[in-house]
């Protein structure tokens, strides 16, 4: 039997950076993986993260993944793909099904990094087929590039709702509705505005009563719920769909931890059950290691985080480097993952009600109730402003932890200073050129170019567009506001496109001149 | 409305194999070498993969990764295969499966 430094369960974002952070110092690694595919869920996020340079901000998540492929191929890191991990024990020994065979295989640690899964609601009808999970709907469009369906309802307005409800539009199908139990959306503002300002509508207090159809889905009743999630009768609204799509969170899958004998704590905050580790992610058993999802509900940037901190430690365990290059390294990447712990979405502000942002401007309620910004809340944060001339509005209202659009000013029009969580400001000295490269740079898609005055009684609006087909220059059609209602007569004036703006297009529209600081999205005339 | 994407927005033209012929549940459908079982079965606007042992109830794709076992058919005569994440090869013989084994409800 070989043995290895260290065994590795999961290669999805935090298994393979650890191994990539482990191979480094000269570990032997093995990683084990059940799926056909290396990469976890990164290959079904085709939306750009957030976050700052180090997070790997702005980069589409499926690209971020062939990153740590490439990385951990030219490291010649052991990957083996179609096993299936199906017992841990507490002398470090993995038991794996490959096929119909039956592996042990024994190293000196074992780093766990087997992510989570999706938790699920019970509703009548909830078994019908048609009624899928968020992350199959992922799946089937992004790495199968089939349609889950023509008409979907989406149930959970948390980002992975309102992520995978855009990717749906990008697919071409149409989302009717996005329903929620909580009376406020749980995801991001910003993407829950992209969504809201193509006409999807969101219904919050309310959850599905029942999926009808015999064979499968072909329609959904939701109802609104009390404050104790009771049904109100009288409330039930009909959506003809064929999908219904569940994204009702996650839960960590800790179950080989808890074999191995790991002590573990129920934690809601972190999404179930998970171990009790210290700041390395080691277990209550000595060389047993965790990282990811696994060890509490995060997403991927700080997957790759705790990734890398675990690896450094591992090899600071068995000797590969000394407790001061693992404690250098640490520091550098506790530094980066508290970055990404903080704002109105840190880990410790899950379900509360936040009042004001860090800047003491009033949270945008009617964005967390309908999911766009209503005209005097935009009005009240830094990034938006008034000017003739062209310059961007940033219609960012809520502190979380991304800064890409300062960066991508040549010109240096937009501020967001040394904390990463502050919302992003113009300043209105600086000249704006209209390049456009904050607009494509913003992975939350809420800065556009505003010119007021373009001709007499005419601005533009320049705004990403990530659609097909691609309207062209001269093309005519309609102005929406941010909950997606026509507002106004609109002509494409430009469209841009380039490998910098990586597939975000701009679209600039003319629209009358009191239109420009409410048209925010354009639908053709057809 | 066309199942596959012909182009998707960022992800450009979907990669598939060669298009190859297999059955399900005798008759005769296309799809393409590689792809899951399941993906091939929608794209030709199948939805019910199994009906379940006691209730007879239908089920079909849930999770799309292999974990939940919804979408289990009977794939060359082997019961509990998971479409989801078996590849689809030429001259499959796919067929609904009626409760746990690969034998129909009343035999």
């Amino acid at each position: 039997m070989k043995r290895y430094d260290l065994m590795i369960v999961g290669a999805g974002p935090s298994g393979l950076s650890s191994a990539i952070e482990a191979s480094k110092y000269g570990l032997n690694v093995i990683v084990f993986d059940e799926n056909e595919k290396p990469g976890g869920q990164l290959f079904k996020q085709i939306h750009k993260f957030f976050g700052s340079k180090e997070h790997k901000a702005k980069i589409r998540g499926f690209v971020i993944g062939q990153q740590l492929l490439e990385e951990a191929v030219s490291l010649g890191i052991e990957v083996v793909l179609n096993a299936t991990v199906i017992g841990l024990y507490p002398d470090k020994e993995l038991v794996v099904k490959k096929g119909d065979e039956i592996q042990h295989y024994k190293g000196d640690s074992v780093l766990i990094a087997t992510g989570a899964s999706e938790n699920m609601i019970n509703f009548e009808g909830w078994t019908l087929p048609g009624v899928i999970g968020a992350g199959a709907s992922q799946t089937m469009m992004n790495l199968h590039g089939i349609r889950p369906g023509e008409r979907v309802l989406m149930l959970g307005s948390g980002n992975v709702g309102l992520v995978v409800s855009y990717q749906l539009l990008q697919a071409g199908c149409e989302v009717v509705a996005v329903a929620d139990a909580s009376p406020r959306i749980g995801g991001y503002g910003v993407h829950a505005s992209k969504i809201a300002r193509c006409g999807v509508p969101f219904y919050l207090s309310h959850t599905i009563k029942k999926a009808e159809g015999t064979d499968h889905v072909t329609g959904v009743t939701i109802a609104e719920v009390d404050s104790r999630f009771q049904f109100i009768e009288g409330t039930e609204k009909h959506f003809d769909v064929d999908t219904i799509c569940v994204a009702v969170g996650l839960a960590p899958m800790s179950q080989l931890l808890k074999m191995a004998g790991c002590k573990m704590e129920d934690n809601p905050k972190k999404g179930g059950q998970v171990p009790i580790c210290n700041q390395y992610g080691e277990t209550s058993v000595k060389g047993i290691f965790c990282a990811g999802d696994v060890a509490g509900i995060e997403e991927a940037s700080s997957a790759m985080i705790t990734g890398r901190i675990a690896g450094t430690a591992i090899a600071c365990e068995l000797g590969f480097i000394t407790e001061q290059e693992r404690d250098e390294n640490y520091s550098k990447n506790k530094s980066a993952l508290s970055e990404l712990r903080q704002g109105m979405f840190a880990p410790e502000n899950r379900g509360k009600q936040i009042e004001k942002t860090e800047e003491g401007i009033d949270t945008a309620t009617n964005l967390l109730k309908n999911g766009f910004l209503s005209e005097n809340e935009a009005e009240r944060i830094p990034g938006f402003t008034h000017n003739k001339k062209i310059h961007p509005v940033i219609e960012c209202a809520q502190n979380i932890p991304c800064n890409p659009c300062q960066d991508a000013c040549p010109k240096h029009c937009i501020r967001i200073g040394s904390h990463i969580t502050a919302l992003p400001a113009v300043d209105t000295e600086k000249e704006c050129i209209g390049c456009g490269l904050c607009v494509a740079s913003c992975s939350g898609q809420a800065i556009f170019l505003v010119q007021e005055e373009y001709e007499e009684g005419f601005g533009t609006v320049t705004m990403p567009y990530e659609f097909l087909p691609l309207p062209k220059k001269g093309d005519k059609g309609f102005g929406c506001d941010r909950s997606g209602k026509k507002i106004c007569e609109a002509e494409v004036l430009q469209v841009r496109t380039a490998p910098a703006f990586d597939h975000t297009n701009l679209l600039t529209i003319k629209v009358p001149s009191d239109m420009v600081m409410k048209a925010r999205f354009y639908k053709s005339a057809e | 409305m066309e199942k596959r994407l012909q182009e998707h927005p960022v992800l450009g033209k979907p990669e598939k194999g060669k298009k190859v012929t297999f059955t399900y549940d005798g008759k005769e459908l296309e799809g393409y070498e590689g792809e899951p079982i399941a993906v091939a079965l929608k794209a030709c606007g199948v939805m019910v993969h199994r009906y379940t042992k006691k209730e007879h109830q239908p089920r079909g794709i849930f999770c799309a990764i292999g974990r939940c076992t919804d979408c289990v058919m009977i794939v060359d005569g082997k019961p509990n295969i998971r479409t989801c994440v078996t590849p689809l090869k030429a001259g499959m013989k796919i067929q609904t499966q009626y409760g746990v084994s690969d034998k129909p409800f009343n035999s």
